[in-house]
């Protein structure tokens, strides 16, 4: 009862930010908010009563956070410890061995094969992915097929709810060479010359693995393009440029694409740093084989830790695939910061 | 637009066939390989659906799979739930708290947020090995919650920041603490953001599998782990294997259909504010 008079006490500012409010839920819901509505929260924390934490209070909110930030963080240091001391076999041992582990690493050829994949991952992975996106996203922006949107969102969305181990037992299946539903179809429509061993031919295992991971994020990239292109609006301006006679093409290229930039900023960042992390995928669908052939380092970093008992070897390589993901996710946080506090 | 140009409307067209076969074509597929006898996936006739359907295929799946969906029914439920708690407190400290050490925090929340597994793996096999934790489902159940705690904090203070702040101002004046605030006045209001953050954190824990293929005993297997224990073991039985797969994606996929305003909600307020 004591909230409902605060309500209609307070009802001219509540009423002045229902505006924002509703737009937020009209548009299909996936609207992120305005600069608009963000300054206008802005504004009102600065009026904030009290910042002071009780006991009580820092026991329930901060606490549980800090905790577990710690112990993450905990684990990183000893992660770093122990790559650098002398570990191999069962039992722990962390007298210091320095660089002695890094130095063997980047002299195994395994780990040059790696690099080599991981850098196809991130190139490959990233950019087909980005251009298929932002063409979707513009298509289904143009509104020639807004009834369909919800189709084609549902249809290309659905694997964001799978596991790579699932997708990975499906796409093994398709690209079986003897039996396989890719070679079948090949061989039905006549293009039987064309069949191909997709993940058992060593020197384009890799491209096929990626092209899965494309398969699967495709989706989660066109949603996040075109949420950016609702906040962008920019409508009114293809409009224009439209009846000013310019080409969809150029429309593309010279407004939509600058007024998205920070949406494509933000996917770029996920998507580098979901391919640099890959190994489900990897694991599921050729062991890293055949030889070495797709090995990544997240997945030698396994096999480096758990099966050769080389665990300051593999500590090494977490480390390396940590500073690999932070050049990408320090810079990303510091944006999202701003996006949160200014 | 008023007038759609021929190459537009060729270019939509095509877009729409080639996705449509691109995205149709996998779950086609799994079902109806996951229907045949393995005589007929040797028979070359893989695309078209069988005669004569084989719903034991499905039994025998259900049947190697049962206990392991137990063990993620367990482990996903515990640690949505302890997410959403707990992520909500820390969310709400992270998006109602401005000072310096708050702004430094911020940061370590959201590099904690993309941590590569592979680089706190070592520690915590020990420290789950020490604990003895390893042992039953609390060594899966604290393993994803550590690594989820920031994310789902995170993402709930995304939410929170979109909560008019009137609300609570007037609860404060009136002498109320932060603890009954957040209880009372905006957690009710946000039981959509508490809806898309734990449909996200689940499908994130139900689809884990480094942390699985680490920790997990013969006990605590998870799902996904006994479908790659399935592909292992079973090589040429694809119907087995796909009946299996469509098993293990059915649960995520009907939160995805079901609440999917939630499912894409919690999907771009982890991408676009975290």
């Amino acid at each position: 009862m004591r909230l409902s008079l605060i309500l209609t006490e307070r009802r001219n500012s509540f009423t002045f930010l229902c505006p924002s409010l509703k737009t937020h839920s009209t548009q299909k819901g996936i609207v992120v908010g305005t600069s608009n509505r963000i300054e206008t929260v802005q504004a009102k924390r600065r009026k904030y009563v009290r910042s002071k934490y009780t006991l009580p209070e820092f026991l329930v909110f901060k606490l549980p956070l800090l905790i577990f930030v710690g112990l993450l963080y905990g684990m990183l240091v000893w992660t770093i410890v122990v790559s650098f001391s002398n570990w191999q076999g069962t039992a722990p041992n962390f007298d210091f061995a320095g660089f002695k582990w890094y130095r063997l690493m980047v002299g195994l050829d395994r780990f040059q094969v790696d690099v080599a994949n991981n850098l196809k991952w991130l190139s490959l992975g990233v950019i087909p992915t980005v251009i298929l996106a932002i063409f979707i996203a513009y298509l289904l922006e143009l509104g020639s097929f807004r009834k369909l949107e919800s189709y084609i969102r549902t249809l290309i969305l659905y694997p964001v709810a799978m596991s790579f181990i699932v997708t990975g037992t499906i796409w093994s299946w398709m690209f079986d060479p003897d039996k396989g539903v890719l070679n079948t179809i090949l061989r039905g429509v006549g293009l039987g010359a064309l069949q191909g061993r997709f993940d058992t031919n060593p020197s384009t295992a890799t491209y096929w693995l990626i092209l899965i991971f494309v398969w699967q994020y495709l989706g989660f990239a066109v949603i996040i393009l075109q949420a950016s292109l609702r906040t962008a609006d920019i409508h009114e301006m293809t409009e224009s440029a439209l009846i000013d006679g310019a080409s969809r093409l150029r429309i593309l290229l010279q407004i939509i694409i600058p007024n998205i930039r920070s949406g494509i900023l933000v996917l770029v960042s996920l998507l580098l740093i979901s391919t640099l992390k890959v190994f489900d995928i990897v694991y599921i669908v050729t062991f890293g084989g055949p030889g070495s052939a797709t090995d990544v380092l997240a997945f030698y970093m396994l096999i480096a830790t758990f099966q050769q008992h080389l665990v300051s070897l593999g500590a090494g390589i977490g480390v390396i695939i940590f500073l690999l993901a932070a050049i990408i996710v320090v810079p990303y946080t510091i944006y999202a910061f701003r996006k949160w506090f200014e | 637009m008023r007038s759609k140009s021929r190459t537009l409307t060729i270019l939509v067209i095509f877009t729409l066939v080639a996705l449509t076969v691109a995205y149709v074509l996998p779950v086609y597929v799994v079902v109806t390989t996951s229907l045949k006898t393995p005589a007929e996936i040797s028979q070359r006739h893989y695309l078209l659906l069988s005669t004569n359907l084989q719903f034991k295929n499905y039994a025998q799946a259900f049947k190697l799979v049962l206990p392991a969906l137990l063990n993620s029914t367990i482990i996903a439920f515990s640690v949505t739930a302890l997410c959403a708690l707990l992520g909500g407190l820390g969310g709400y400290y992270l998006s109602r708290t401005r000072t310096p050490f708050s702004r430094i925090f911020f940061i370590f929340v959201g590099v904690a947020m993309y941590l590569p597994y592979q680089v706190i793996l070592i520690p915590l096999v020990q420290l789950m090995a020490k604990t003895g934790l390893a042992l039953t489902h609390f060594g899966l159940i604290g393993s994803n919650l550590i690594l989820n705690i920031p994310f789902a904090s995170v993402l709930m203070g995304t939410f929170f920041l979109g909560i008019p702040r009137e609300l609570e101002e007037a609860a404060e004046v009136d002498g109320a603490s932060k603890i009954h605030v957040f209880f009372r006045v905006i957690s009710p209001v946000a039981l959509p953001a508490y809806a898309s953050v734990t449909i996200i954190i689940f499908t994130q824990v139900w689809n884990e599998f480094l942390l699985a293929l680490i920790l997990a005993t013969r006990y605590t297997q998870t799902i996904q782990l006994k479908l790659t224990e399935i592909k292992g073991s079973f090589v040429a039985l694809y119907n087995l294997q796909m009946a299996a797969a469509l098993i293990t994606l059915i649960v995520p996929m009907f939160f995805f259909l079901a609440l999917s305003k939630y499912f894409i909600k919690g999907l771009l307020a982890g991408a676009l504010k975290g």
